[in-house]
């Protein structure tokens, strides 16, 4: 066992600050949609406001985040190949389905050039360039709808803006629940979220020596 | 609060004065006193002829007095509140409205209301069966009320009764003609007799203006003496026993004028518009709405009552729960807000909205005189828009509305959203979050009771009205869209009065009342109410007697039973049994910020306040059209113990964040949070297993 540098300070503070924005976002969106059920933080009111704050966040964060990486030009880890559609995410879908319940080895040995497997590709390209945008285009609509109110009401106004801010949120938190269970799917069960904490990677020699 | 006003001379200038006056003042801003008042100049009573009647002795005419010289009388009378619609008896002008063209006129005086179930006759009617209320019963009805003027002096053609043009049509000519109710007889109308009325001046000008002693004698079809009867308790005049009215020569000064302490003439006051508005008080711990042996109508509608005294002070009727309500009935009143604060006279330069969006304009600085304004007055009040009301039609929305006195969005701080919030819901909406009086529930014209009438029923109390002890519990209103000022729709409270009552599909218009009353009596002579053997058999109990909770159509049997008595009794070809739930949005009552609604979850929630249903009326008929703003609507809710009102449909316009869902959403964001949940529990589960094993 070595440790090998995985994820940079920057990465991992911008990775952690996403997550906590999307928690607190998905829990204050809760006490929105259901205010009499989840008056989380006080009423309706706070709710809306501390939402507005946390997107605006998580906005920043974002942009600070794509700054990030393409300046550090880091961005082609999030780039899939052809093969990430094809052959490896089938290797990497048998492995979850099957090869993890037999002791297979991961198909993909992280290294600091090859951080994310096939299928985390493919998942990050629709989060990051669709959902992402999506709830933040939706978002801000909603935010602006009494500083623009007419372009506020001439994108369909809270009954398309309201629904579909909705279903963007659902669909983060489904994504949220299958992301932290598959973190859990390292050599031990919180390696990998160790890996996203300190940044090494602490994996089998032999796997090191074969991304290096 | 008049010493306010005393000269400075005579205040003294000594201290004790001062305090008085700075006490005087500090109280002043508390109760909101009224301004000072200029005297009205001195009034000669004149006739018709123009002579004064401390010399002639005959009916006031306020053409005569009031017109003349000083005000356009022809002006002022061809108003609304003296036409009540007469001047708008034009077919285009209605269907223009979307008002169902058996309606003479949008206003009261020709338009179907559900709460009297009568119908102005048309003029140019051929058939008795088509003659329901003439314009001389409208008067002997309604006139205690309507202003007189216009629809008193002239006939539906527009002639002036008693000149030699003014001659009935044909038999049926409504304007000369009323139905004999025990023979059911269209019968001529002697106009010489009851004489006409003018446009009575005093009934809003005079603060002892006797509104009962006016509609005494509009009831007994003595119109000639219905202005007289107004001064009633003013000490100018004296009730005669042969129905005339005699002057008192102490009321009148040497010169002839009337003293102007005793006609004390002035602006509206709110008592004057009480008389026939709705309970409307500066101050009173002692409510009455029932007045002149009627109720007032704006608080029967509704259940508003326009009084600046605290709920908690009330010593009668029984307010339940007052001693939690210390806080005013309502918060204009309490401000001493007076009627025509916001129902003024169009062209009166002090009030007059003058802003002009057209031309990017708020102050128009060449604008009326107030003599212009002296000599013609705009009578067609500034009014807002009650829908369903339908009242002055083509002059809805000339008030200020609450944001031109109001800055909204300035206060509100805990409101986000301000705009959004304030276009899709009417002020109303929060700041009469309740109603602490009784008002309509029901009028059942489709079952009429051994008294000849329709059943009705109210909501808010628990006993009589008429009665003192009953307890009035108040009650939470309905939400409905209506449109606002700008046409938009928006969320208004409202009060829900259901009408049941029989169409006539062949004529296109309701069955009149004296036809149901055919179809349900032996006799119609007034007192004498006998139901039909057929409907005894068939609504009353083993003893013959029909009690009110028999008097229901629970099944397709009974309701094809009257249907078939009306056909053969009633003449009516094709009737139809109808349910028509009219909205009250309401206006008045208004609670101030500590009041007002300021929960969010009152609204933003599964049980919103918006979709809190109504109860109706007990005795609805079920399997019958619902008629809702005119149309065919799905707004009765036959489920539960009680039919209440479904404003679902309603309300669908409205996406309301914590309470509006997109089952679509709902269904597809949950199954795929569950599928990611259930994910992630097999596969862990699996993992846990096979790394045990």
């Amino acid at each position: 066992m070595k440790s090998t540098p995985l994820y940079s300070l920057h990465e991992r503070v911008w990775h952690w600050l996403q997550a906590a924005a999307m928690i607190l976002l998905i829990l204050t969106g809760l006490a929105i949609h259901y205010p009499d059920r989840f008056g989380i933080v006080g009423s309706l009111a706070n709710s809306i406001r501390i939402h507005a704050w946390l997107g605006a966040a998580l906005i920043l964060n974002a942009f600070l985040g794509a700054f990030y990486h393409l300046t550090a030009e880091k961005y082609h880890h999030f780039l899939p190949q052809m093969d990430d559609f094809t052959g490896a995410a089938v290797r990497q879908a048998r492995f979850y389905l099957y090869g993890i319940f037999h002791g297979e080895h991961h198909p993909l040995d992280v290294d600091p050039k090859r951080k994310l497997n096939p299928l985390q590709k493919i998942t990050y390209l629709a989060l990051l360039n669709v959902l992402l945008p999506f709830q933040i285009v939706t978002g801000v609509l909603m935010w602006g709808a009494d500083r623009w109110p007419r372009t506020f009401e001439r994108v369909g106004g809270l009954w398309l803006l309201g629904p579909a801010h909705t279903l963007g949120a659902y669909l983060f938190l489904a994504f949220l629940i299958g992301h932290i269970y598959l973190a859990t799917t390292g050599p031990t069960p919180l390696a990998l979220i160790r890996e996203m904490a300190l940044g090494e990677s602490e994996r089998t020699e032999s796997s090191a020596e074969i991304a290096e | 609060m008049s010493h306010l006003y005393l000269s400075p001379r005579r205040l003294g200038g000594s201290a004790a004065v001062l305090t008085a006056l700075a006490a005087a003042l500090t109280l002043g801003a508390q109760t909101a006193a009224p301004p000072p008042k200029l005297p009205h100049p001195a009034l000669t009573l004149k006739d018709a002829e123009g002579r004064n009647v401390l010399d002639s002795g005959r009916p006031i005419s306020t053409r005569q007095t009031c017109g003349g010289d000083c005000h356009d009388y022809d002006f002022i009378a061809n108003s609304f509140h003296f036409q009540q619609g007469k001047t708008e008896m034009d077919r285009t002008l209605l269907s223009s409205h979307g008002i169902p063209a058996f309606n003479s006129s949008p206003g009261m005086f020709g338009k179907f209301s559900i709460i009297p179930n009568r119908q102005l006759t048309h003029a140019d009617i051929t058939d008795p069966a088509d003659a329901d209320m003439s314009q001389p019963e409208w008067l002997t009805k309604c006139g205690g009320c309507h202003t007189g003027g216009g629809i008193s002096e002239f006939d539906l053609k527009g002639r002036k009764f008693g000149t030699p043009e003014a001659t009935p049509s044909g038999p049926l000519d409504p304007s000369y003609t009323i139905r004999d109710r025990a023979t059911g007889k269209v019968m001529p109308w002697d106009w010489a007799k009851s004489g006409t009325a003018e446009a009575d001046c005093f009934l809003c000008h005079v603060p002892k203006a006797s509104r009962a002693a006016r509609k005494k004698e509009y009831a007994a079809g003595n119109f000639r003496w219905a202005d007289n009867a107004t001064l009633a308790d003013t000490g100018i005049v004296t009730a005669a026993a042969d129905g005339t009215y005699k002057y008192n020569r102490d009321a009148f000064r040497p010169d002839g004028t009337v003293k102007a302490q005793l006609l004390d003439l002035s602006d509206p006051t709110l008592e004057n518009c009480a008389q026939c508005h709705g309970f409307t008080a500066r101050n009173t711990t002692n409510i009455q709405p029932i007045q002149h042996a009627d109720i007032l109508r704006g608080t029967e509608k509704a259940g508003w009552i326009y009084n600046g005294a605290k709920i908690s002070d009330t010593e009668s009727p029984k307010i339940t729960g007052k001693e939690h309500m210390k806080y005013p009935w309502d918060a204009h009143a309490a401000q001493g807000l007076v009627c025509i604060d916001c129902h003024f006279s169009p062209n009166n330069p002090g009030r007059m909205i003058q802003e002009d969006e057209r031309k990017n304009l708020r102050y128009k600085p060449g604008s009326l005189d107030p003599a212009v304004y002296l000599k013609r007055p705009d009578h067609n009040f500034a009014r807002g828009n009650i829908p369903p009301e339908t009242v002055n039609i083509t002059r809805h929305n000339t008030m200020r509305g609450c944001g031109d006195c109001h800055e909204a969005e300035k206060g509100h701080a805990f409101l986000p959203y301000k705009s959004l919030h304030f276009q899709a819901m009417a002020c109303q909406t929060c700041h009469i979050p309740a109603v602490h009086f009784w008002a309509y529930r029901s009028d059942d014209w489709g079952f009429l009771m051994d008294t000849g009438t329709s059943r009705i029923t109210f909501r808010g109390i628990e006993g009589s009205i008429v009665d003192p002890e009953s307890d009035i519990t108040g009650y939470l209103p309905a939400y409905i869209p209506s449109p606002g000022k700008d046409g938009r729709m928006q969320i208004r409270p409202t009060n829900l009065i259901t009408g049941v009552y029989w169409l006539d599909k062949t004529k296109g218009r309701p069955v009149f009342t004296w036809q149901v009353q055919q179809a349900f009596f032996q006799s119609l002579a007034e007192g004498d109410w006998q139901y039909r053997p057929e409907i005894v058999k068939a609504f009353g109990d083993k003893d013959g007697i029909v009690d009110i909770p028999q008097a229901v159509y629970d099944t397709p049997q009974k309701i094809a039973l009257v249907r078939g008595l009306l056909q053969q009794y009633a003449g009516v070809a094709d009737p139809e049994l109808r349910i028509e739930v009219v909205p009250w949005a309401m206006s008045h009552s208004i609670a101030g910020k500590g009041q007002a609604v300021k929960e969010c979850t009152a609204c933003h929630a599964r049980n919103s306040m918006l979709n809190r249903p109504l109860d109706l009326n007990t005795f609805l008929p079920k399997n019958v059209p619902v008629i809702f703003r005119g149309k065919q609507a799905n707004v009765v809710n036959f489920e539960g113990t009680e039919p209440t009102f479904d404003n679902r449909a309603l309300l669908g316009g409205f996406y309301v964040i914590g309470k509006s869902r997109s089952p679509f959403v709902e269904w597809t964001g949950w199954v795929a949070v569950a599928g990611a949940l259930l994910f992630s529990l097999v596969h862990g589960g699996l993992r846990a297993w096979k790394g045990r094993a």
